[in-house]
């Protein structure tokens, strides 16, 4: 059982649908202001800025899968901040509405507590699909969205060992 | 050492699931006198007025990546202030690179913990870092 399957994280889980509600209506106001002027391509890191909170919640109560759309997310809209290729930025916007319409159902199905719904929702074909859209962007450096250079608490603990802490 | 349950924290986060969260595994743990801040913009202030009165923080936990001022900046102005140069300051961050790592060390970090985390695994960085 995930920790937000159990009665005592409840408080928390409606806690965390309601907060994440209000931050994909800020994401939606990100992508709209840039399917306005896809120029201006600093919506897209505040969009990785803002699914990078829900992110790190949604670790921390063991809901991986959104978890994963949130690491996704972020990587795609820290990453195709930098770039000026307009007719990809279009694919970038659609998919990202896309995804933020797909995290509105999860959500939903989280806090109506319906494990069907949520396997209903097809996650792993559109998890597919952002993983396809990130790979677009592998060969742009950016600090903190190193997706596989991340290290692992027991990494993190050795490396401060070898830094003397 | 047994710590004072008592001991003045604060938690620094720009998302308020995660403060609660913390919050509850620091209770969990025994803790009771615990802040919020939801920026480290936010946590300044709170810090600089704790000084003020002759209560200062005792240990500070705070996110990493926050819109207004980091983790890194706030950790970085806890340092350069007088008296809270050695103030125990855990990182949490839900993804580190290598680097960024080595800058918070050099910063004067005085650990790091990854989300998700348990309040065991709390526990046990708490733990190291006051029993240092």
């Amino acid at each position: 059982m995930n920790l937000y399957e159990m009665p005592e994280y409840k408080e928390i889980v409606i806690d965390f649908c309601t907060e994440s509600e209000q931050l994909f209506d800020q994401l939606e106001t990100h992508l709209t202001n840039l399917e306005d002027d896809l120029s201006n391509t600093s919506e897209l890191e505040k969009f990785g800025q803002i699914i990078d909170r829900i992110m790190g919640a949604a670790k921390s109560i063991q809901a991986s899968e959104i978890a994963t759309f949130c690491e996704l997310g972020k990587v795609i809209g820290y990453k195709s901040s930098q770039v000026r290729d307009i007719p990809l930025l279009e694919v970038v916007v659609a998919i990202l509405f896309d995804a933020l319409d797909l995290l509105r159902k999860m959500i939903k199905s989280m806090r109506d507590g319906n494990n069907n719904s949520m396997k209903n929702l097809n996650t792993k074909a559109f998890t597919t699909r952002l993983n396809w859209l990130s790979n677009k962007f592998k060969d742009i450096e950016r600090s903190s969205c190193a997706i596989n250079g991340n290290l692992n608490q027991n990494s993190i603990d050795d490396l401060m060992k070898s830094l003397g802490l | 050492m047994a710590l004072k349950t008592n001991m003045k924290i604060l938690v620094v986060d720009d998302m308020s699931t995660m403060r609660k969260i913390i919050k509850n595994m620091l209770t969990q743990v025994g803790f009771t006198n615990i802040t919020e801040a939801d920026d480290g913009a936010t946590a300044w202030p709170l810090i600089e007025g704790a000084i003020k009165e002759g209560k200062p923080y005792e240990f500070i936990l705070s996110d990493w990546n926050m819109p207004q001022m980091s983790g890194l900046d706030l950790l970085k102005k806890v340092r350069e202030t007088s008296g809270l140069e050695k103030l125990p300051f855990l990182m949490i961050t839900a993804e580190a690179e290598q680097g960024n790592v080595v800058i918070a060390v050099k910063a004067g970090v005085s650990n790091f913990i990854v989300k998700p985390f348990s309040a065991q695994v709390l526990k046990e960085k708490i733990d190291k870092i006051f029993n240092k």
